[in-house]
């Protein structure tokens, strides 16, 4: 039981609420913190070093793209093949206005 | 009247979120020193030739401001002046202040406009500015700006929620694409933004409705404008499937002409800034706006259809991100929310934009200028969150007072 609760889950609102503003952890720790992606590593006990280790690393892969951008960086290959599969594009469908006709159509 | 000693400056290090923290310590009126910026890097150490443009601009727009560098430029202290905007007398030639952007700059004009849309609101006089020189560059960049088109038509319009609506112009005089190397353009832009409020309104954005229509701008500079057609009919291909009401105006314009003096004539001038590009914005029901924006990259290589495509996949990517902002307007109106009246507001915005570092550092770094937290609940949707901010009535009486 221990284990099923001491597992976190990834993108919990208040998980992120309380991370914010923890001045301690890196943007970029926060969020892959909050994206449940250190969960192994904390669970080990061994989390100090591993956290500083992977600390280290970050730092100088984000020596890179040290610049502010506005728009994100993707992966179009990636997002190519996701917007020609079919079950994304249905799920999609109903963000768009002319999707249903019953639908409420707010004007 | 006895004046309270200036508090100490605030400190920041790092070349990121730079101009972030330039745009809210002049509305805050707070002294900043940012120091280390690029202090690691031993091919260009120092401000990069879009931030001391930067730091040009927001002399020119306030009075009384001081900016100091340090002889390697790593540090910077910066301590803001009142927010006049194009008033007579203070370096407005006719109403009009005209910014001239060097060659060396790789950023494109989107980088100066969307934080420029952040103070000019809260200016004394109408903001009027000209973006000019052989540095403009017009169109998205490779470096992540969006372009002008893109300000125009999704970042002006969200002013408009709180209640900045009258008198806003983003005039396209010259197009300009990334010229050689990724350096300069030589296009020109004006901005004017002649509604001035003392307090942005509070905002409660929380249905964002669906995508009622998707618009668009397909430019071309100094090239075929056959390319727009076939930018046009790649994004249409992937869109048509999701709605009928798509339109996308096409631009065709000369490459500018920029002078490029050599020894044995010194009146040469050569075109540069050629290439093309398309930015879609959709809109939904409820007015609220996503975008995107491609643009073909300075080195060439890659066909019309391919960057339709992709510009294609890039909106869809926004759409499904949900939330009523995307995280190209995000900053933009959390920032002002921050500075609104003294009330909550509230905004629906999905997880994977709220969980992006660049929210998070705003986050942050409103904080540290003595803005409130922010508030966080569960949304309606799945993957949705209501972010709550208290404002800080900051406005346009904060500065009056300092």
């Amino acid at each position: 039981a221990h284990t099923m609760h001491g597992r976190k889950q990834p993108y919990r609102v208040a998980e992120l609420a309380r991370l914010m503003y923890d001045d301690m952890l890196s943007t970029a720790e926060v969020l892959r913190r909050w994206k449940g992606e250190e969960v192994e590593a904390e669970h080990d006990g061994a989390d100090d070093e591993a956290q500083e280790d992977e600390l280290f690393q970050r730092r100088k892969a984000v020596g890179d793209d040290d610049e502010d951008r506005i728009i994100p960086k993707l992966d179009y290959s990636a997002l190519e093949a996701k917007w020609t599969d079919e079950e994304n594009v249905e799920a999609l469908r109903h963000r768009f206005a002319s999707a249903r006709l019953t639908g409420a159509n707010g004007e | 009247m006895a004046t309270a000693p200036a508090p100490p400056p605030l400190k920041f290090t790092g070349s990121k979120y730079l101009v972030q923290r330039l745009v809210l310590a002049t509305l805050t009126g707070r002294t900043i020193r940012i120091s280390q910026i690029r202090s690691s890097s031993h091919t260009a150490p120092g401000l990069a030739a879009h931030e001391v443009s930067f730091l040009r601009l927001l002399e020119a727009i306030t009075n009384g401001s001081q900016i100091e560098f340090s002889y390697t430029g790593t540090t910077v202290l910066y301590k803001p002046g009142l927010i006049t905007g194009s008033a007579a007398g203070y370096g407005a030639q006719g109403g009009v202040i005209r910014h001239e952007l060097p060659a060396e700059c790789r950023r494109g004009v989107g980088y100066f406009l969307v934080p420029l849309c952040l103070l000019a609101p809260f200016s004394k006089a109408q903001v009027n500015v000209i973006f000019t020189g052989p540095g403009v560059i017009t169109s998205s960049t490779e470096s992540g700006d969006v372009s002008v088109d893109t300000v125009r038509t999704a970042i002006l319009p969200l002013l408009r929620s709180f209640g900045i609506e009258n008198n806003l112009e983003l005039r396209l005089l010259r197009r300009s694409n990334t010229g050689k190397d990724g350096r300069g353009g030589g296009g020109e832009v004006q901005l004017v933004f002649g509604h001035q409020v003392r307090l942005p309104k509070t905002i409660h954005l929380m249905d964002a409705g669906r995508i009622k229509r998707i618009r668009g701008v397909a430019y071309s500079t100094g090239v075929a404008g056959a390319n727009n057609a076939r930018l046009i009919e790649a994004a249409r291909g992937v869109l048509n499937e999701f709605s009928p009401d798509i339109y996308v105006f096409s631009d065709v314009s000369s490459a500018p002409f920029v002078p490029a003096p050599t020894r044995d004539n010194p009146s040469a001038k050569k075109k540069t800034g050629l290439g093309f590009g398309l930015s879609l914005v959709a809109e939904t029901n409820t007015n609220m706006l996503y975008s995107a924006d491609v643009a073909s990259p300075p080195a060439g290589g890659e066909a019309p259809e391919e960057l339709g495509r992709k510009c294609a996949f890039q909106l869809l990517e926004a759409i499904e991100q949900g939330g009523c902002v995307s995280a190209v307007a995000a900053p933009t109106m959390l920032t002002l929310m921050a500075l609104g009246s003294e009330d909550v507001g509230r905004i629906t915005i999905s997880k994977s934009v709220l969980g992006s570092e660049q929210v998070v550092q705003l986050a942050r770094d409103l904080r540290f200028f003595g803005f409130s937290g922010w508030g966080l609940r569960d949304g309606d949707e799945e993957d949705e969150v209501v972010v709550s901010v208290v404002g800080k009535g900051v406005g346009n009486v904060g500065r009056k007072i300092t």
